[in-house]
């Protein structure tokens, strides 16, 4: 929130005058929009709400966050977490305490995974041979092997994951994220939410919804599409007529403003046309992958069929954030993760199109000094069951599955928790979804206690009435 | 011991906790034995047993301690030992405290200034006179003055109007209008346009879009597929219809909450049976479509249309009081599971609304036919095998249906002795008897009649429900479980029956072994063209009765002739009988009472708690309703005089929309947590001028807008600005943003491409590129919604309209009495780049083009028909240089393209959206 000291002190810096001279001059009219929408707010009786930049209170280890989402749950026993002893059970029926909890029925046999694991890095994190890749920055992630959800269906689990609660029509993390840190470069959005071109994840628009916050605070979908990014941001007659056009209405405008001076409402709204003016500009630059050099190209796969559309989405993750985009979150089309059937081979698939691409985006942040600074998350909103559903599918599974994080102060290396030995329940330090939502907030200087939001006459938080732990052990 | 306790389960469940979890302490044996929520941690007489053991034993999936993770066996070990020997503790451990003692008091809250008797205050006498034209003026005068300051003049007539319009009918006034007003110098013009306005159509259309957000309005259930809600905009079209015509508000809100139960209101035109289409509202939340926690589920949808009720209606937030009593209101857990009690106690139907007159005419004929039906046939019936090992639910030998309870009419009044079915041509013309030994049928008066019986609720306790029936057409069985309606694979499947018997009668049976303990209801469904007609309803071990039923014989005989006229007259009086039209609705099943659910959760389940409204409100020993959910005395208790809050809650919502701030600033939550009132007085005046004005809302929008306050300026003196700088005391009015659905009908109106037609389905939503995913509509719907006007436009859960999102639009989940106003650049581009918004400029333009009038005529038409004002000489001037020196770079048309230029400028004027 813009609050009283800082506002006070934007307008003894400049002066409301000096404000109204400075129109049109980049920050300087920003300010303004923040600040007047801000006296505007008050008048009506709302609370004042923007983007402008928050110092947080806790020390900041990582200033922004790129958010891979992996819809559907992916299996964390082909993936992440090799289980010896469910390989020699394969086949076997499980015991008393296995259970489907999505339907007891379809609990089937144990269910081996076909995949090898092997050592990486020096930590000698294990991973499966799915995530060659991945395994060569094995010393820079933190792999949680402990964690639990509450919910077996999508919708509940994306959404606790997503806004800290099942039910619909809380903020999103990268909402609260927005709200709690505002963003420092305001001719982009605060909140990006980078879609697929073949459309949008299951749940769509709730992914990045700031619910019952104001909508300053919601992503803005952005799609990963080399023509139409981003829906509305280019004129549709020609540069010259529609900056005459432009230019025209702002005079018009302004003209309006001299005879209506008290209305500090309307004139916010002069600033907003100049930064979306600007956000064209900026952000069809942030976008435009063609401008990275080939061998950038190449690092991500951008030019190989199987690789394309998710290196197109890291390299566009790595350009907004690179340019102050303080949350950027990479989600998949429908949910594709969801293996029901034929577990293996869509698995294979899966990996081939994302591991090359992840991998790449971690050796880019790093080339550049941004990995430090710069929280990497990769999580679905659940894992998978270790027996089979079906002939050779898995299952929906919240009791234990697994995902990691990168950059941002975590410690690279660490494997935390553990699930039992058939990797069905997190038995050793399981961390709860509250747990981990606390523990990345933490690392962008946010107290998940006292970032708060008051609605239906209460303050609200990320991790809602659940109580939560900051993982330290993953910490560096 | 200790340190394990002290590790392990101190953290949760001592006096160190944090938050005090389950109720639980373990720091004390005393702690151990008085014990939490769920009971005693240690039981003395049977330590084996103890809850403590079974906890840490990870063997009751729903108590599994520590939550975390699993003791080692050591400490299992241990830990059981000890507990087994009796669970023995030094004598120095602390005593439990009472801390889950409540210090919850009703009597004490009740003091809230919104729980007060509503005593009608006299308006305070004031000087000058003059100004004040109403009482509601006199209160607020009395206000500025007290606090030194004066009212802002009065807003010059062009301002008036144009705020007035916006404000009733949201759409701008036309320049004839406007002219009409200005030339019309005799006292009472004012007057005479608001009368205008409240007698419009468009009223209804305005109103009703504040109305939906309330009741979280969508037209489908989003989630992952986001299927569609059938028949959803009956619900909308009714809004519309009651503001039009007035309908008291005590009327609406009784039809909300229980209008399935009262003498059907039937709308005379569209003969829509209004009073059971309101309570569709309770169905607008978000479903799901394959809760894998049925109970959950239940849980969290009755929580919802607690909220929302609360909210709407009453400026509560009752949904705090679901886990625990209510932080800071009156409200405590035993009012929400009393309000849970009820609905539970009522159920979904998807209802035919239309209720034509001729109707009961045309049963009665059906009745005739069926009777002469009778007299004509001869049959016989074999003797029937008892069926060994299944325990008989229904059979349907009765005289009439028992606890059943029926909606619509295709069940006739009662069993049949047999299922007759008439069928053939000419000579061939016959009737069959089917061989039932009574039954349930719903063709037993023909083919078209629609309804639904449903059972009494129970406890599922074997694995199969059996059914002998013949089930043909558009017809189902479905087994609601824990009032789960949206029944949908993969997880739900079986609880539906729909088939094809061929006309048979047959054994049909339905697995069910997986919701052995839920309860629920059995519900046959006939939609009209079809027929079901039920034998026996039993529960079974086994997937088929143990002894197939002997076949029973039957045949039936009547002269062909005579068939035959039976059943053309059969189909003549269907013929007559219009087709369903269903919309969403309520209606009342087995009356039972919900118990608290400790912490929220219906696996701790506490004291039971009668079906009844909120002990504030009511006090504690209301009547217990004799039978259904209770609904009726519900709204009954919510409308009585003394209870205050719907008034104070509505009054306050109608200032709100035409001040732009509530005199409580927080409309939906007049409880402890919301803002107090500006002019507690004045509120309480409209509250009581409410009731003697017989709840009408339009005559609460004249007193409002026709008082001196409504029509002052929106600039006010400086004093006033620096001593009121929120205008909390309304020195001045204030300039307001349109909303998004008035933005996209003003463009609409403006470019003249606005189509008037009301009612009916919804037009489908534009679909962007950006918006393919799961549940997407088929097709998409035109860029300009066909012209008509935004509230048609569908409300499609997991598709909203991005345009109306960037302007403010509420995401219905919840009531939302108050949107956001935001400004953000989202919108700027959306009226500068948005397809629809360049489309409307170019209609726009290739109107005015087609009148034949000079460049400076036409551009005083685009000021007089955007901005409801005329131009200055100069603004004429720029905008001519403008058009002139606009180079488009369309060759073919360029004037078009120019003049287009320029009327998506006036789109972007802040003038445009912004209503002084």
């Amino acid at each position: 929130m813009f609050d009283t000291a800082q506002r006070a002190e934007l307008l003894s810096l400049l002066g409301r005058r000096e404000l109204f001279s400075r129109l049109g001059s980049g920050a300087g009219a920003l300010a303004l929009a923040c600040l007047l929408h801000d006296e505007a707010g008050a008048q009506s009786g709302y609370v004042p709400y923007n983007l402008l930049p928050k110092k947080p209170r806790l020390p900041v280890k990582a200033k922004r966050v790129i958010y891979l989402f992996q819809n559907g749950g992916p299996s964390q026993v082909d993936l992440f977490d090799p289980k010896p002893e469910l390989t020699r059970q394969d086949g076997q029926k499980p015991g008393e305490g296995f259970v489907n909890d999505v339907d007891a029925k379809k609990t089937g046999k144990w269910l081996g995974s076909p995949f090898k694991f092997a050592r990486n890095g020096k930590c000698g994190m294990e991973l499966s041979e799915l995530l060659p890749e991945l395994g060569k920055h094995a010393d820079e992630i933190a792999l949680v092997r402990s964690m639990v959800s509450e919910h077996e269906n999508h919708e509940q689990a994306c959404c606790h994951m997503h806004t800290g609660m099942p039910e619909a029509g809380r903020p999103t993390f990268g909402s609260w994220v927005t709200y709690g840190l505002g963003t420092v470069n305001q001719n982009l959005p605060a909140f990006v939410a980078l879609l697929q071109p073949g459309g949008l994840p299951v749940d769509g628009a709730r992914n990045w919804s700031s619910g019952w916050m104001p909508p300053v605070y919601q992503g803005m979908p952005v799609r990963a599409s080399e023509t139409t990014p981003i829906l509305n941001l280019t004129p549709r007659i020609p540069a010259k007529a529609a900056s005459s056009r432009l230019e025209f209405l702002q005079g018009m405008n302004r003209r309006h403003l001299a005879s209506h001076s008290e209305n500090l409402e309307l004139e916010a709204r002069i600033a907003n046309f100049e930064l979306a003016a600007r956000m064209q500009v900026a952000a069809t630059d942030a976008l435009d992958v063609s401008k990275e050099p080939k061998t950038i190209h190449d690092l991500y796969g951008l030019n190989t069929a199987a690789t394309s559309v998710y290196a197109r989405q890291c390299i566009m993750a790595r350009r907004l954030v690179e340019r102050g985009v303080r949350f950027v979150q990479v989600m998949m089309v429908g949910q594709p993760w969801d293996t029901h059937t034929d577990n293996s081979n869509q698995l294979r698939t899966l990996c081939k199109s994302t591991d090359q691409p992840v991998a790449a985006l971690l050796t880019d942040l790093k080339q550049r000094g941004l990995l430090d600074d710069t929280l990497v998350i990769w999580t679905g909103e659940f894992g998978r069951t270790p027996f089979a559903e079906g002939k050779d599918g898995r299952d929906h599974h919240k009791r234990g599955f697994s995902l990691w994080a990168a950059g941002g102060g975590i410690n690279g290396g660490v494997s935390h928790g553990a699930t039992d030995e058939f990797g069905y329940a997190a038995v050793h330090d399981v961390v709860t979804v509250a747990d981990f939502h606390a523990t990345m907030l933490n690392q962008l200087g946010l107290d998940f206690r006292r970032l708060t939001f008051h609605f239906e006459s209460r303050d609200q938080r990320l991790t809602d009435v659940h109580e939560a732990n900051i993982v330290r052990q993953i910490l560096s | 011991m200790r340190p394990i306790l002290v590790e392990s389960c101190f953290p949760c469940h001592s006096g160190q906790a944090k938050t005090l979890q389950g109720g639980l302490r373990l720091d004390s044996r005393a702690g151990l034995l008085k014990g939490g929520f769920r009971g005693p941690a240690f039981t003395a007489a049977k330590p084996e047993g103890s809850r403590l053991l079974e906890a840490i034993g990870y063997v009751n999936k729903d108590l599994t301690m520590p939550p975390k993770g699993k003791l080692s066996e050591e400490k299992i070990a241990a830990l059981t030992a000890w507990v087994t020997e009796g669970a023995a503790w030094p004598k120095t451990g602390a005593k439990p405290s009472a801390a889950s003692a409540s210090t919850f008091s009703i009597k004490q809250r009740a003091a809230h200034w919104s729980f007060q008797p509503i005593v009608r205050p006299v308006a305070p006498q004031v000087q000058p006179r003059g100004w004040a034209a109403n009482a509601v003026d006199r209160f607020i005068l009395a206000g500025l003055q007290k606090a030194g300051l004066k009212p802002a003049p009065q807003a010059d007539r062009t301002t008036l109007i144009r705020r007035v319009t916006f404000d009733l009918i949201g759409l701008p006034p036309t320049p004839a209008e406007i002219d009409d007003f200005l030339a019309d110098r005799q006292p009472g013009a004012y007057r005479r346009l608001v009368d205008r306005l409240l007698a419009s159509p468009r009223y209804g259309e305005r109103w009703a879009r504040h109305w939906l957000d309330l009741v979280r309005y969508a037209e489908t259930d989003g989630h992952e597929f986001d299927f569609e809600k059938q028949g959803a905009f009956e619900y909308r079209d009714y809004v519309i219809r009651a503001l039009n015509a007035d309908l008291p508000f005590d009327q609406f809100v009784r039809e909300h909450v229980a209008g399935d139960l009262l003498k059907p209101r039937i709308d005379p035109t569209s003969g829509r049976n209004e009073s059971l289409t309101a309570t569709g509202f309770w169905y607008m939340g978000e479903g799901k479509h394959s809760p894998v926690d049925l109970k959950v589920d239940e849980g969290e949808r009755v929580d919802n249309q607690i909220d929302v009720f609360g909210k709407a209606f009453l400026g509560l937030t009752l949904g705090c009081a679901r886990c625990h009593d209510h932080k800071f209101d009156p409200i405590s857990t035993r009012d929400y599971y009393a309000l849970s009690g009820v609905l539970k106690s009522s159920r979904f139907q998807q209802a035919n609304i239309v209720s034509p007159p001729g109707m009961a005419e045309a049963v009665r004929s059906l009745q005739s036919v069926r009777t002469r039906m009778l007299a004509v046939s001869t049959w016989q019936l074999a003797g029937i095998a008892a069926i060994a090992g299944i325990e008989t639910f229904e059979e349907f030998d009765g005289t009439n249906f028992g606890d059943w309870m029926q909606t619509g009419s295709a069940f006739g009044a009662g069993p049949v002795a047999d299922v007759l079915r008439l069928s053939g041509r000419g000579s061939e013309a016959r009737i069959d008897a089917l061989g039932a030994s009574g039954a349930a049928d719903s063709g037993a008066l023909g083919e078209k009649l629609e309804g639904a019986l449903r059972s009494r609720t129970f406890r599922v306790s074997k694995p199969f429900i059996l059914y002998r029936m013949a089930i043909d057409g558009d017809t189902e069985v479905n087994l609601v479980l824990d009032g789960f309606q949206r029944i949908r694979d993969p997880l739900y499947g079986r609880l539906k029956i729909r088939a094809n018997s061929n006309g048979k009668l047959a054994w049909f049976s339905q697995d069910v072994s997986k919701f052995i303990g839920h309860r629920g209801y059995i519900e046959f469904v006939d939609y009209g063209p079809g027929k079901i007609a039920v034998d026996t309803v039993a529960f079974s071990d086994k997937s088929v009765p143990q002894e197939p039923a002997a076949p029973r014989t039957a045949s039936g005989a009547a002269e062909s002739g005579v068939v035959e006229a039976l059943l053309l007259e059969r189909q003549a009086i269907e013929n007559s009988i219009l087709a369903p039209v269903y919309a969403m609705a309520m209606t009342d099943g087995t009356g039972e009472d919900d118990v608290v659910h400790i912490r929220g959760s219906y696996k701790t389940p506490g004291a039971a708690v009668g079906r009844r409204f909120l002990e504030v409100c009511s006090g504690a020993n209301q009547q217990a309703p004799a039978r259904g959910s209770g609904r009726q005395e519900i709204a009954d208790r919510m409308l009585a005089p003394t209870n205050t809050l719907v008034r104070r809650v509505i009054v306050n919502r109608l200032w709100h929309h035409h001040f732009g701030r509530g005199l409580a600033a927080t409309p939906d939550d007049l409880g402890f947590m919301g803002l107090p009132p500006s002019h507690p007085k004045l509120l309480d005046w409209l509250a009581s001028e409410f009731l003697a004005q017989n709840w009408s809302i339009k005559q609460m929008h004249r007193m409002m807008v026709l008082s001196s306050t409504y029509q002052m300026s929106s600039t006010g003196d400086v004093v006033s600005e620096r001593t009121d700088p929120t205008n909390r005391l309304v020195h001045r009015m204030p300039v307001r943003r349109l909303e998004a659905e008035a933005i996209r009908d003003t463009l609409l109106a403006v470019s003249g491409r606005l189509d008037l037609k009301m009612y009916g389905p919804s037009v489908l939503p534009y679909l962007t590129s950006f918006m393919e995913g799961r549940g997407r509509p088929g097709s998409s719907g035109p860029l300009d919604g066909t012209g008509r006007r935004s509230i048609y436009m569908g409300v499609r859960r997991n598709f909203l309209n991005p345009m109306f999102l960037a302007f403010d639009f509420p995401v219905p989940f919840n009531s939302m009495g108050r949107r956001n106003v935001s400004n953000v650049p989202a919108q700027a581009l959306t009226m500068m780049n948005n397809p629809f918004v360049v489309e409307q400029a170019g209609v726009w333009a290739a109107r005015l083009l087609s009148i034949s009038e000079t460049d400076q005529e036409r551009i005083t038409r685009m000021y007089r028909t955007a901005l409801g004002r005329s131009p200055t000489p100069d603004e004429v001037s720029q905008a001519q240089d403008f058009v002139q020196s606009q180079e488009t770079g369309d060759t073919v048309q360029p004037q078009l393209r120019a003049w287009q230029d320029l009327a998506h400028v006036f789109f972007n004027l802040k003038e445009f959206i912004f209503v002084r």
